[in-house]
């Protein structure tokens, strides 16, 4: 018992001093990157996963190193954050508004270190923003594509395209906050520009996980009359689309392209490319073109778009989405960041 | 002998980890150095294990009591809410003051929170996994409300769901100056942790009242015999119970955080009742095993970053091991003796 | 009044309490024979995960429910064997196999689905009873009801008669409340439990196939939320016995109904938030337990390891 306690004793030792030789890294000076999820996790189909998209494809496309760490609690980003600094990371990325503050803590500790936080800014011991000169705030304007998604879904009802007939058009959030609520205030702005008499619901599912729970909400929506329902809600989303596929009728995706969820029911997708936040950013880092501060991606540089759209959708109904994303870039159209409609 | 059997469970961990493509030995050693390697990651550890033990001793005083506590992960959130709330709304107040304010008025808010279950068992017969289990998600939708753009949402919150920071007087400070670690977060927390493992201790062995609550947890003779009526000792400890974990909820706010997040904290409560279990509801055992559940915790995390093994492979090397240390005997021989939970449970 | 006694919201009802409904019956099977199972959650788990699974990769509705039911009860052999042979503590048991759990289908969810189930897959169809169409509510009700919703109320029905009207189910309610006399007259206590625990297991994750296979035909890690949880606490909420567990799963369904019903309805200014909405489920029940079940038993034995003379 004794001599096989010793002997587990060792090959751990060995083991560790393996790992250790394994960091010090002998090889040229590449470029090492580590991504911290939030608790969401990287299967909640939504952020986290397409910032580990991103990852992956700079890996792939620059051979940089990287890494990532799941945040199992709140407790954990700090820690999870200072573990790449201290390993001399040259590039760690936060994604979530979550992580405002425990990125402004650890930054600041490592100020030759470089950071990116998505959707959000650091965030000082006070609650406020301060801009760090080794954060970059990777924010996105969600209710770009919200509202051009919006576009689609007002004509359709105004039309009475397809199996849209009742003029209704509905939403559901996972949670009210803003960052999930400008998707939605874009869909409804779009709505009201362009179809006063089309009647909005709204609600939310107060989770980003339940499938059954998000379904409720969309067959409650469909039950007062919704043909068009589009959805920001992570997991709990899906089983708003599950509800629309079951009552044959239409369903918006969002984050990214969810038209393989459920053909012929997602008509389209209001796509937030944080895969390509990420890559850009570790993009800048190689190529020393890093900027700190707010980074916006939107309609101008193809940080938002909108995804597959489907054959049910009539082209001139096409063509005025696109027209409204030309607009929005052009500054033509200010979508709002309010939602009109509550839940 | 338990080693033995975690060292099997270790190794049955190690091939799934070799056939999802990692190396279990560069992953163990992540492990380890995660949890233990530096001093900054001890302490890290440690940060962990606070919540852990306090939540731990919550679940434990049911458990000798009798009861079957699931709630903790409720109260830690209301005791949370309430040293959040009173932090933040006397922030001129001069830490003398304001420290112990906060910290009364987040074991009395924790511990109200806890007694609703006991009074409701105690006047209407009503199952306290049943209270606890539902209390649990009201409070989570509570702060959902509380901290959305609800009443306790910071005005420069910026979108992000989180109440105002709680004065500079409220804060627990930090215990290993960063000369000495750098970075480091342990705070003053732990030394309340241990001070309540002590109190723990010496309420249930060493006061007439522990003993009381100690006999009404063997089972309604013996407090019959000592002259004991069970059912006006369960407010009091629901309360003291929601009390330890209103306490936990209160350290992660003025030692790690000085604000409250919404989702803040998730599942230290649940982890709690296997580390009341694992420590046979004593307050050494309930100490080390909320260092083995946060050495996991953090290791776990570092067994990701360090060596690419998945978080969820992790989760089942961790479930492996508990499973075995569960079914050792000494564990067992122990669960029958004392007023075992599953008894509580029913 | 529609919105709260409306046939859709009655409907909602139903299929809501269904997974919670699977999950209170496994949880009384279990604990009638004396071993409780905290890990109603986790086998809830694997039938959602292996039951879309199953149904993606043979095709077969019918067969993931079997794969389903099959993967719940190998989770809960895990448990059999540790609680009943190894007389291991059940509480922690069935944490660590809820932590197994969630690790197993969230591991394979991202190697096997990391860009979603695909769409095609086959689902569980609802009961259309077209005659009920023109019955005003009922129909509206029961019309349109997935088949897995009717297999929870007829298990709910057998299940009542074999623990209270057959020499079976009285074995295995003697095992739980009084092991030692059971055994006394032949039972064999350990086969006993062991059964009960497989079928606690199976039962579970119907309520996991009816999350993903009829509703949503998708996964998400942890999507089952709690569920298991719940169905334990309709367990104790119907004092140990199906219609029990049936009923106290339906006030839960009702008041989760209710929180999606009553979203955006304003009382006069006064509009509740949608959050605090979501407590009504959980309220609820609190409420319906402390007024009207009160006081219950458990069997004697449960959650009680049990040792025969010769140990």
């Amino acid at each position: 018992m004794k001599r096989l306690l010793a002997l587990a004793f060792i090959s751990v030792l060995m083991a560790t001093n393996t790992a250790c030789g394994n960091l010090g890294g002998l090889g040229g000076p590449s470029v090492k990157i580590g991504l911290v999820t939030d608790v969401g996790g990287l299967n909640d189909k939504g952020f986290n996963s397409l910032a580990n998209q991103g990852r992956l494809d700079a890996a792939k496309d620059f051979g940089v190193e990287t890494s990532v760490t799941e945040s199992k609690k709140q407790e954990d980003y700090v820690p999870n954050l200072t573990n790449y600094a201290q390993q001399n990371y040259d590039l760690v990325v936060g994604v979530g508004f979550l992580m405002t503050n425990s990125i402004w803590k650890v930054a600041k500790q490592f100020p030759n270190i470089k950071f990116a936080l998505i959707d959000g800014a650091p965030a000082n011991d006070k609650g406020d923003t301060e801009n760090l000169p080794n954060v970059a705030n990777l924010f996105f304007k969600e209710q770009e594509p919200g509202y051009v998604v919006g576009v689609i879904a007002a004509m359709m009802a105004k039309d009475k395209v397809g199996k849209a007939t009742h003029n209704t058009v509905c939403s559901m959030g996972g949670i009210p906050i803003p960052s999930v609520d400008r998707w939605i205030a874009g869909y409804q702005d779009a709505v009201k520009t362009i179809s006063p008499t089309t009647t909005i619901l709204h609600g939310y599912s107060n989770d980003f996980v339940d499938q059954a729970k998000g379904k409720e909400v969309g067959l409650n929506h469909i039950s007062k009359g919704c043909d068009i329902l589009f959805q920001v809600a992570g997991g709990s989303g899906l089983g708003y689309i599950a509800a629309a596929k079951e009552k044959g009728v239409y369903a918006i995706g969002v984050d990214a392209d969810q038209s393989d969820v459920a053909p012929g029911t997602v008509i389209t997708s209001a796509l937030k490319r944080v895969n390509k936040a990420v890559y850009d950013t570790v993009k800048a880092v190689k190529d020393k073109a890093y900027k700190a501060g707010d980074n916006f991606f939107s309609a101008t540089n193809d940080g938002i778009g909108i995804g597959k759209v489907d054959a049910v959708v009539p082209a001139n109904i096409k063509t005025a989405a696109d027209q409204a994303l030309t607009d929005i870039k052009s500054g033509k159209i200010k979508p709002k960041t309010e939602i009109q409609v509550k839940g | 002998m338990p080693i033995v059997s975690v060292l099997a469970a270790l190794l049955a961990g190690a091939v799934l980890i070799l056939i999802s493509g990692s190396n279990p030995i560069r992953g163990y050693a992540a492990l380890l150095r995660g949890a233990f390697g530096s001093p900054y990651n001890i302490t890290e550890t440690l940060v962990i294990a606070v919540p852990l033990t306090l939540a731990g001793i919550s679940v434990a005083v049911a458990f000798r009591t009798g009861l079957f506590n699931i709630g903790a992960q409720g109260q830690l959130l209301v005791g949370a809410l309430a040293a959040g709330w009173t932090g933040a709304q006397f922030p001129e107040l001069p830490g003398i003051l304001l420290l112990p304010l906060t910290l009364v008025s987040a074991v009395l808010a924790g511990g109200a929170w806890g007694a609703i279950a006991g009074w409701l068992k105690a006047a209407r017969g009503v199952n306290e996994v049943i209270t606890t289990i539902m209390q649990n998600y009201t409070v989570v939708f509570v702060m959902h409300w509380l901290l959305q753009n609800g009443p306790m949402t910071a005005p420069n919150a910026a979108g992000t769901p989180a109440s105002s920071p709680i004065g500079a007087g409220a804060i627990l400070p930090i215990i290993i100056p960063n000369e000495i670690v750098p970075l480091s977060r342990l705070h003053a927390g732990v030394v309340l942790a241990i001070a309540a493992v002590v109190v723990f201790w010496f309420l249930m062995w060493r006061t007439s009242l522990g003993y009381e609550l100690r006999a009404v947890g063997l089972g309604a003779r013996a407090a019959a015999q000592a002259g004991i009526d069970p059912r006006r000792r369960m407010v009091l400890v629901m309360f003291i119970a929601g009390g330890f974990a209103g306490l936990a909820g209160m350290i992660q706010v003025s030692g790690l955080f000085h604000r409250v997040f919404d989702g803040f904290s998730a599942g230290f409560g649940f982890d709690a009742i296997a580390v009341a279990l694992l420590g046979k509801n004593s307050p050494v055992g309930i100490t080390l095993a909320a260092v083995l559940f946060a050495a996991f915790a953090r290791g776990g995390t570092i067994m990701q970053a360090d060596a690419g093994v998945s978080s969820h492979l992790v989760e089942v090397v961790e479930a492996t091991v508990l499973l075995v240390i569960a079914a050792e005997a000494i564990v067992r021989a122990l669960a029958v003796r004392r007023g075992t939970p599953a008894e509580a449970l029913a | 009044m529609e919105l709260l006694i409306g046939a859709g919201v009655i409907a909602a009802t139903l299929r809501l309490a269904t997974p919670i409904a699977f999950a209170a019956l496994g949880g009384v099977i279990t604990e009638r024979s004396g071993v409780t199972n905290i890990a109603l959650e986790g086998c809830m788990l694997f039938g959602a995960f292996f039951g879309i699974l199953a149904a993606d990769k043979t095709g077969s509705a019918p067969l993931a429910v079997l794969i389903g039911l099959l993967a719940g009860t190998v989770l809960a052999a895990v448990h059999a064997v540790a609680s009943v042979t190894w007389r291991a503590d059940q509480i922690v048991t069935g944490m660590a196999l809820n932590i197994l759990a969630l690790g197993v289908t969230s591991y394979l969810n991202y190697e096997i689905y990391g860009s979603g189930v695909p769409s095609g897959v086959p689902l569980l169809p609802a009961l259309n009873l077209d005659f009920l169409a023109g019955v005003p509510f009922v129909g509206g009700v029961i019309g349109h009801q997935n088949v897995l919703v009717w297999l929870a109320l007829v298990l709910v029905i057998v299940l009542q008669l074999y623990m209270f009207r057959t020499v079976a189910g009285l074995r295995l309610r003697a095992v739980g409340e009084h092991p030692r006399a059971a055994d006394t007259v032949g039972i064999d206590v350990r086969r006993t439990r062991y059964w009960a625990v497989l079928a606690s297991g199976g039962l579970a994750a119907l309520g996991g196939v009816y999350l993903t296979v009829a509703d949503t035909g998708s996964f998400t890690d942890g999507l089952t939320n709690g569920r298991g949880f719940i169905g334990l606490a309709a367990m104790i909420f119907g004092r140990w016995t199906p219609v029990g567990a049936l009923v106290a799963s339906l006030i839960f369904g009702y008041g989760d109904a209710l929180s999606v019903s009553l979203q955006g309805v304003s009382i006069g200014d006064l509009r509740i938030p949608v959050q605090l909405l979501s407590t009504i489920p959980y309220l609820l029940t609190i409420l319906a337990v402390a007024g009207f079940v009160g006081r219950s038993r458990p069997p004697a034995a449960d959650g009680v390891p049990y040792e025969s003379e010769g140990h």
